[in-house]
């Protein structure tokens, strides 16, 4: 069998782990025989993996039964309920307003520290004599040109980092999101 | 589109009444299930349905499986067949729909 659809039978193996053991490898039995069936058509392995879909959704299709009919009582659940809303708790008391706080100051110092070393740079070489822009400056550095160089580097650092604490906010919220339609909660 | 939620909703509510009808008249196997199902663009559906849910079914022991060698060159399939119990929820589910239908025609009729 060729390798990718090897790959793929392996990542949904994977995806079914909260599946006892003889289940999984029904399911993946029974993929492996329509795979072989697909080939024996014509179809290529590319056509194979396009059809059948990502294997983590392929796989997420079975465990849907899992959760949402199993309304029975459990400890597993409770606890899994309380390990959710601590997680939650603490991403409200720290990861969501640092992410929320850095993100906007993080882009804007990057968006400012270029442009104060752009006025600098314009104050120095047109002699402007603009007041305040002697306090403009990095400690040690003495050229203007190399205070704009380095304050522009900063700057997109400073402004990428921005944007990065942005993306992890959202991404989070995201997971948090799903992980509580996932508990079905 | 409204049109297409509505054909989705049929499709859901009638997928499985199908599924049980087909392996009625004979033990068939999951891929055939779906090729049988693509002739008909209503009913049509992806692997990503057909195998959890006959796989609920199984669970719910309205069907039995069996794992089949097959032909040369083809892979071993696992083929369903009904059972008592599913006979008797085939029966009735048929009943519905017979009632459904005649409803339908009454409300048209009227």
């Amino acid at each position: 069998m060729e390798k990718c659809l090897e790959a793929y039978l392996e990542k949904v193996e994977k995806c079914l782990k909260p599946l006892p053991g003889s289940e999984r490898v029904d399911i993946v039995k029974e993929i492996k025989s329509e795979m072989l069936e697909l080939q024996a058509e014509g179809k290529t392995a590319e056509e194979v993996v396009a059809r059948l879909g990502k294997p983590g959704e392929l796989a997420k299709a079975y465990l849907g039964g899992l959760i949402t009919k199993d309304t029975s009582f459990s400890w597993k659940k409770v606890l899994a309920l309380c390990a959710y809303y601590s997680v939650a708790w603490l991403s409200g008391l720290f990861v969501i307003p640092v992410l929320i706080i850095c993100a906007p100051a993080f882009m804007l110092c990057g968006i400012l520290a270029p442009l104060l070393g752009a006025v600098k740079l314009v104050d120095t070489v047109l002699r402007l004599g603009l007041p305040g822009v002697q306090y403009i400056g990095i400690t040690g550095v003495s050229s203007p040109v190399l205070v704009f160089v380095l304050s522009a580097v900063f700057g997109v650092a400073l402004f990428l980092a921005g944007y990065g604490c942005w993306r992890l906010l959202v991404l989070y919220i995201k997971r948090m999101g799903r992980v509580k339609t996932g508990l079905s909660l | 589109m409204n049109l297409d939620d509505w054909k989705s909703q049929i499709k859901r509510g009638t997928l499985e009444f199908c599924i049980l009808l087909m392996i009625r008249q004979k033990p068939i196997y999951g891929y055939e299930i779906i090729q049988r199902l693509e002739q008909y663009p209503i009913l049509a559906a992806k692997e990503n349905t057909i195998y959890p849910l006959l796989r609920r079914l199984l669970k719910e022991e309205y069907i039995s499986s069996c794992w089949q060698e097959s032909a040369e060159g083809l892979p071993p399939r696992k083929y369903y067949s009904i059972t008592p119990k599913g006979q008797e929820y085939l029966a009735a589910m048929s009943t519905e729909w017979e009632h459904l239908l005649e409803a339908i025609n009454q409300v048209k009729g009227e």
